[in-house]
């Protein structure tokens, strides 16, 4: 969907500059004329750039957005695999993570730098999209911290409270054991080769 | 108009080139909004904003203190 706003902004902003940029010679020769280019050339075009640089890193912490490359597309797909135990699946159909943004929600990370390194990663991958190749393989670039889970679970009663979860508490809190050592998949990918899809009622 | 002021028009003219260009690329982004067009509007869009903005308060601080406003 287009960014109506976004483009009503900048075409303002657009045409603004084009008539400042004819009616230069005049404006600078009187003082509310030379406010009116110091709004129109630098406060309003800098202002504008930083919504729409904002706006565009909101938009890229949307599932939508990550899925615009086809590589990712069957990792989409995994969000809809008929399944209780791949977590993808699982958090995407229980809403147990917000579904505009389930990507971002699970593969950024939640300490102070985060999300830059989120969207250096995402600068990363849009490298390997145009210039250097996707690998054969999507791996994520280090093993998945728990920190990332936890930061959601860590005092879930379900959580804390989990017959499995109790004799491994400390060491899932540590990062010594790793979630996924017993929650193994994380996207069900046999089953969206199978095309085993969950179907909402 | 006075040289002078035609000299000032003539860099505020060259800012305002710079500005609209770097509002027009974000602009063309905006309708094809794709990780690619978001970092091209991100590194050369805003950038040429920056700079025709900078051109600008250059040509006003040259023109003040070529006046001795300063």
């Amino acid at each position: 969907m287009l960014p109506l706003s976004v483009i009503i902004a900048l075409t303002v902003g657009v045409a603004i500059v084009a008539f400042l940029f004819f009616g230069a010679g005049a404006l600078a020769g009187h003082t509310v004329g030379r406010v009116v280019l110091l709004v129109g050339l630098l406060a309003l075009p800098v202002l504008l750039s930083a919504g729409n640089i904002s706006y565009g890193f909101h938009q890229s912490s949307t599932t939508a957005f990550c899925l615009s490359c086809h590589e990712m597309r069957p990792h989409g797909k995994s969000l809809f695999v008929d399944s209780h135990q791949a977590l993808a699946a699982v958090h995407y159909q229980n809403r147990l993570v917000d579904r505009e943004t389930v990507c971002y929600s699970c593969h950024k990370d939640y300490a102070m730098f985060g999300d830059v390194k989120a969207k250096l990663n995402g600068l990363r991958h849009v490298w390997a999209h145009y210039v250097a190749g996707v690998p054969q393989k999507i791996e994520l670039y280090q093993p998945y911290p728990n920190s990332n889970c936890l930061h959601c679970h860590d005092d879930m009663r379900r959580f804390v409270e989990g017959p499995a979860h109790k004799p491994v508490l400390s060491a899932l809190y540590a990062g010594t054991t790793s979630c996924l050592s017993c929650h193994r998949v994380a996207h069900d990918m046999a089953k969206v080769e199978a095309g085993e899809f969950w179907q909402a009622q | 108009m006075s040289s002078e002021r035609a000299e000032v028009a003539r860099k505020i003219r060259r800012a305002a080139v710079l500005a609209g260009l770097g509002l027009a690329m974000q602009l063309g982004a905006a309708f094809h909004w794709t990780p690619a067009t978001f970092i091209l509007s991100a590194t050369i869009g805003a950038p040429l904003v920056l700079i025709g903005g900078a051109l600008f308060l250059a040509a006003v601080w040259r023109n003040m203190r070529d006046k001795g406003a300063l």
